[in-house]
């Protein structure tokens, strides 16, 4: 409520961090991946002696190149733009507490960036050992980089035991640190292995084309297959209340949960079947397909993440509506305007219940609602009365575990309350009846 | 309208506020230093397109030209990454806010830098593939990057100005706000830019000397071609430049002429050796380079100066409490150490193999 909240209709803040966030960590995993892939497949073409594979991994990087230097980049600093204008307050608490940690990111994103330059230019420059170990290098920067992400990320969600101590190494290595990073691994050797479905099958020579899908297949079912296990350790160090929204809590998250379970056991049968058993027939849509049902897995997952995290944008520290829990006192008994000094209600707008009611809405709840859009508030009370509403607003956390309390003062509330009934009921026609 | 200023971030900064002013002028030295190439180039190449229908010696600079820019543009984000980090840390409660009222703007940069980049590529490895079309996606590429430079200057200006945010978020919360009633705006935009095709020239000074050997009439030709353009926009900046001195508010401007000695000798000493570079760069392009990166550092220390005056008590970095991380800074220096080291090794590695390269087809 310190910054002023950037009113965005329909989508909401939420969905337009989540169209970006998920392009991008479908692209940066691979990225990473990839650099295992390319570096570990040139050191068995070059012990082969495999010249049609070399060519092939050329071709690959030039794809390698387009995809990983110009969407993960320009899409990972998207995400950053995205969050601080939609969520400045907790943007600038992770900048504050990890500013070093982003820091020591930056520097393995310069390397990793420098590496995959230099590699894919040294195809031809380089002789085979100083080029295969830029190819590590690559790979080690990509890899740390996602090592520091990780930590930060998982933070959100896991603070452990950092709001007690306020202490760098317990943000860091919180509890859900290890596993995220075992599940993010996997997945990176995974998309490794379909994106390289999508360039082997578009190789000219069926020899080489079936021997490659063959081995890019393998990929992808190594990297699925190390998920669960990941996964497993993953939701056992989750706070109790993410577990129980995850399963049932809220029937939402619930089925979106079980939705990526289902999503990644296709994406392993349909590579099982199809580029696995048959590589000789395996087209350039099917490629496609596998690709758009990895998108998916990776969206209804990302999804999930962000949810179970309710009702905090920073478990136990911040509310998603961007109060500290520590200033939850101070904020009730200011009231939600008396802290938002961005609402700038006039006298004569203090006197309006609508305008108020509008305004405490916008600076207490739409960081996750918008108004007929995503999350849309109008549909949420449609049918609602005034009473039924008031009473829901003064239980909001007791009610929905996933929501954060209501901060307002009593007039505010009632304010609220008249504001969410106009929505389904404009006055002009509710005086007519 | 009061002035409303969102509350400095209660974690405190950390590290002391002074080694984090270096950090983010430092850095963002090196972002500009990028970004100047970037844009100058950019445009260059598509210039050079168009005059390379009827010129070898063009042609040969487009080509050259379009195998630099994809990695410029890399650096120059991945360079622009750490001072907007560290403009977080320090000047958060001005960025965020100028960012949300212009936020629609703001986020169009990462499309057009996109665009601008995939732009760029098209025309390295499809030139054939884009035939008539290669002008109009260089022209497009050059345009798009320019319009970012534009976007920053509003957002920068923006930053600047405390007593408009209420005011405009007042009149909408819609985040499409611009800041184009700045009086500074314009003229800040053109100093970089301006600034930009000169160090652009330089840097096809630079890239001629590469051709030294193997293309020597068109390395003398470029050499030429690169100083003109870095000795018309360094005359142009004393004009542009002048006219930003003015526009800016009376007390601020006042500083730079005589009342703060030490901004006075920031600003001039940084002028001195723009004159200087101009003077050298027949002789030695490499000591002109010298000089005109010297005036960039001065310069830079006087946009930060400029921050500082604007912003006033508003947004006083030296008063916000500090709650220093001393072991994670000395990693990330030990990391940076050791990073800055398996570069070197790499670039060395990768002219080491091109020099042995060259000797093998000569």
């Amino acid at each position: 409520m310190e910054y002023p909240v950037w009113d965005i209709p329909l989508i909401g803040g939420g969905m337009l961090i989540g169209i970006i966030a998920i392009l991008h960590v479908f692209v940066s995993h691979f990225a990473i991946g990839a650099g295992l892939f390319l570096v570990l497949t040139e050191q068995k073409a070059r012990r082969e002696n495999d010249e049609a594979l070399l060519a092939y991994l050329k071709r690959h990087s030039t794809f390698f190149i387009l995809v990983v230097l110009v969407l993960g980049a320009v899409s990972g600093v998207g995400i950053w733009w995205t969050i601080g204008l939609v969520h400045p307050t907790a943007t600038s608490a992770l900048i504050h507490i990890f500013v070093w940690a982003w820091a020591i990111e930056w520097v393995f994103f310069v390397i990793e960036l420098l590496a995959a330059f230099l590699y894919y230019y040294g195809w031809n420059r380089l002789d085979a050992r100083t080029h295969i170990t830029i190819g590590w290098i690559y790979f080690a920067g990509a890899w740390l980089s996602l090592f520091m992400i990780n930590g930060i990320l998982t933070f959100m969600l896991t603070t452990g035991r950092w709001p007690e101590t306020r202490s760098i190494v317990d943000a860091f290595f919180n509890p859900t640190m290890l596993p995220s990073l075992v599940i993010r691994t996997a997945v990176t050797i995974a998309l490794a292995g379909l994106y390289a479905l999508i360039t082997a099958s578009a190789e000219p020579d069926e020899s080489l084309r079936e021997r490659v899908v063959k081995y890019a297949s393998k990929w992808v079912l190594v990297g699925i297959s190390i998920i669960p296990f990941g996964g497993i350790w993953y939701i056992s160090r989750l706070p109790a209340q993410a577990r129980e929204i995850s399963m049932g809590g809220a029937p939402v998250v619930t089925l979106f949960a079980a939705a990526s379970i289902v999503f990644s056991a296709f994406v392993f049968l349909a590579t099982l079947v199809g580029p696995f058993l048959f590589p000789r027939r395996f087209h350039v849509t099917f490629a496609f397909v596998i690709v758009a049902l990895g998108l998916i897995t990776t969206g209804v997952t990302e999804w999930v993440r962000e949810a179970v995290r309710k009702p905090y944008i920073l478990y136990s520290y911040m509310y998603s509506n961007a109060v500290r829990t520590d200033e939850v006192q101070k904020v009730w008994e200011r009231g939600v305007l008396g802290t938002a000094k961005w609402a700038l209600l006039s006298e004569e707008d203090k006197r309006d219940p609508l305008k108020m009611g509008e305004k405490v809405f916008r600076f207490h709840c739409q960081s996750c609602h918008t108004v007929n859009g995503v999350n849309g508030i109008k549909f949420a009370v449609k049918g609602w009365k005034k009473e039924f509403l008031d009473v829901q607003i003064q239980n909001l956390d007791q009610l929905k575990g996933y929501m954060p309390p209501f901060l307002g003062t009593d007039e505010e509330r009632r304010a609220l309350v008249e504001w969410l009934y106009s929505l389904n009921n404009p006055p002009q026609q509710a005086a007519l009846r | 309208m009061p002035v409303v200023v969102p509350p400095a971030d209660p974690a405190g900064l950390p590290a002391p506020a002074w080694l984090l002013q270096i950090l983010l002028v430092f850095t963002f030295i090196l972002h500009i230093l990028a970004m100047n190439l970037l844009v100058g180039g950019s445009v260059m190449m598509a210039v050079s397109l168009w005059l390379g229908k009827n010129s070898d010696f063009y042609a040969e600079l487009a080509k050259r030209l379009s195998k630099a820019l994809p990695v410029t543009m890399s650096f120059t984000i991945t360079l622009g990454v750490a001072p907007l980090l560290f403009v977080q840390v320090l000047y958060g409660q001005a960025f965020y806010t100028a960012s949300v009222l212009m936020a629609w703007p703001w986020l169009s940069v990462i499309a057009l830098v996109l665009l601008a980049y995939y732009g760029l590529y098209l025309v390295q490895f499809r030139p054939d593939w884009l035939g008539k079309w290669v002008i109009p996606i260089a022209w497009l590429s050059a345009i798009f990057i320019l319009l970012v430079g534009l976007l920053f200057t509003h957002n920068a200006t923006l930053n600047l100005a405390p007593a408009k945010w209420a005011e405009m978020y007042a009149q909408s919360a819609s985040g499409l706000h611009l800041n184009w009633s700045d009086p500074t705006l314009i003229p800040r935009y053109l100093h970089f830019m301006v600034a930009a095709f000169a160090v652009a020239g330089l840097g096809v000074i630079l890239l001629a000397m590469l051709y030294r050997k193997t293309d020597p009439q068109w390395a003398e030709e470029a050499t030429r071609y690169g100083a003109r353009w870095f000795v018309v926009a360094t005359i142009l900046q004393f004009a542009v430049g002048l006219w930003f001195l003015v526009k800016l508010p009376q007390g601020i401007m006042m500083n730079f002429l005589g009342i703060s000695t030490l901004d006075t000798v920031l600003l001039w000493a940084g002028v001195v050796l723009a004159v200087i570079a101009l003077l050298l760069v027949q002789r030695s392009a490499l000591l002109a380079t010298g000089a005109v990166t010297l005036t960039i550092v001065l310069m830079a220390i006087v946009r930060h100066r400029i921050r500082q005056m604007f912003l006033g008590e508003h947004v006083n970095v030296n008063a916000l409490p500090v709650n220093p991380q001393w072991g994670m800074f000395i990693i990330f220096v030990l990391l940076l150490l050791i990073g800055l080291g398996v570069v070197g090794w790499m670039v060395w590695q990768f002219a080491k193999a091109g020099k042995a390269e060259q000797s093998a087809t000569t």
